[in-house]
């Protein structure tokens, strides 16, 4: 491989980067977040995916996994920790709770029915709560959607 | 036990009229007059012989028959760690409004665990602890209406420029079982956008 030389689009190469690092946000919220623990933990380990990183703030964060449900209370907090995330950044919506409100749909008057209520979601997981095969799944669902990004390309041929 | 409480709490506290609800399933409690709160709890604390050390819990409940009234009921367990024993204390409020909540005396003096307690109570049920130290809300936003274990809350329609139950995401027509309603109309309304 000495000397050698690749040939790729940029964006393809910037894709392949960010999907294989996508970093996500310590940000658990319920019952959901213990499913995220277990993902993230040994048996089932999410850096295989390089997506095992857990930033514990969200400046440093590409990924918010809102794991669990979102009260009315912690929906402007929510927002809040989104809009500090860096572009470009993405929302896995996980379980039942964070899609559509969950078990409290009917009589909660507590809870926000949906994330994507208050933030664009990109990735939906159901499950009450998912098991960590299913975040995974989501996780895979995204890095295929980053992966078709062109980020680059949208910029400069928008503004050429 | 109980009636030995009673008896002690009518000779220290005339006034707190208790008597005793004995249970033939469950526990039994003790009904004291809502003013004397502080006095028999003080009483029942320094009471060498049993010895109420910790206060376990204040909860309150709404009873609203339909037509009625109504009142709250505020219950009080009270153990003994060194004697290891319980009492259920029980005593009745009118329900009040929203601008005049009914009040009580605050038992932040006798036990440093019904800080948080009467703050819980006052958020869900809307008691006024006369006398609490920092008498906020503690589990809904400072800015929320209303308390939301009352019978006869209303959820608010917008909290905080969100829609609490956007009517594209709730399926009415499951929600009110059996009742004629108007799902049909709000099932054409698209989803909330961003």
């Amino acid at each position: 491989m000495q000397d050698s030389v690749v040939l790729m689009k940029l964006d393809d190469f910037f894709n392949w980067g960010r999907k294989n690092s996508l970093w996500p946000m310590t940000f658990g919220l319920a019952c959901c977040a213990i499913e995220m623990m277990a993902t993230g933990a040994a048996k089932y380990d999410l850096e295989r995916f390089g997506c095992g990183a857990f930033m514990a703030t969200p400046r440093r964060s590409d990924l918010m996994i809102v794991a669990g449900t979102v009260t009315l209370k912690m929906a402007t907090r929510l927002k809040t920790l989104y809009e500090q995330m860096a572009e470009p950044k993405y929302v896995l919506s996980m379980g039942s709770c964070a899609n559509k409100g969950g078990p409290y749909w009917q009589h909660g008057y507590h809870v926000l029915k949906g994330v994507d209520e208050v933030v664009p979601v990109d990735v939906y997981v159901p499950g009450c709560p998912p098991r960590p095969e299913a975040l995974i799944e989501g996780i895979m669902t995204l890095q295929k959607k980053v992966a078709n990004e062109r980020l680059l390309r949208d910029k400069w041929v928008k503004n050429a | 036990m109980h009636e030995d409480l009673v008896q002690i709490i009518n000779q220290a506290v005339p006034e707190a009229k208790a008597v005793l609800n004995k249970a033939e399933v469950g526990d039994s409690s003790i009904s004291i007059n809502a003013e004397t709160i502080y006095k028999v709890c003080e009483t029942l604390k320094k009471n060498d012989k049993y010895e109420f050390n910790v206060l376990q819990v204040i909860s309150g409940t709404d009873y609203l028959p339909e037509g009625e009234e109504g009142y709250l009921e505020l219950a009080y367990i009270l153990a003994s760690f060194t004697k290891n024993h319980e009492v259920i204390i029980k005593t009745k409020l009118p329900r009040g409004t929203d601008s005049n909540l009914p009040k009580i005396d605050s038992l932040c003096g006798l036990w440093r665990a019904a800080n948080w307690q009467e703050r819980e109570t006052y958020d869900m049920i809307g008691v006024e602890f006369v006398g609490h130290p920092d008498l906020r809300r503690i589990l809904t936003s400072s800015n929320w209406e209303g308390h939301p274990l009352r019978k006869d809350y209303k959820v608010q329609e917008i909290f905080n420029g969100m829609v609490v139950n956007p009517p594209g995401k709730m399926n009415l027509g499951d929600q009110q079982f059996g009742v004629k309603s108007n799902a049909d109309s709000l099932s054409n309304k698209k989803p909330m956008g961003l």
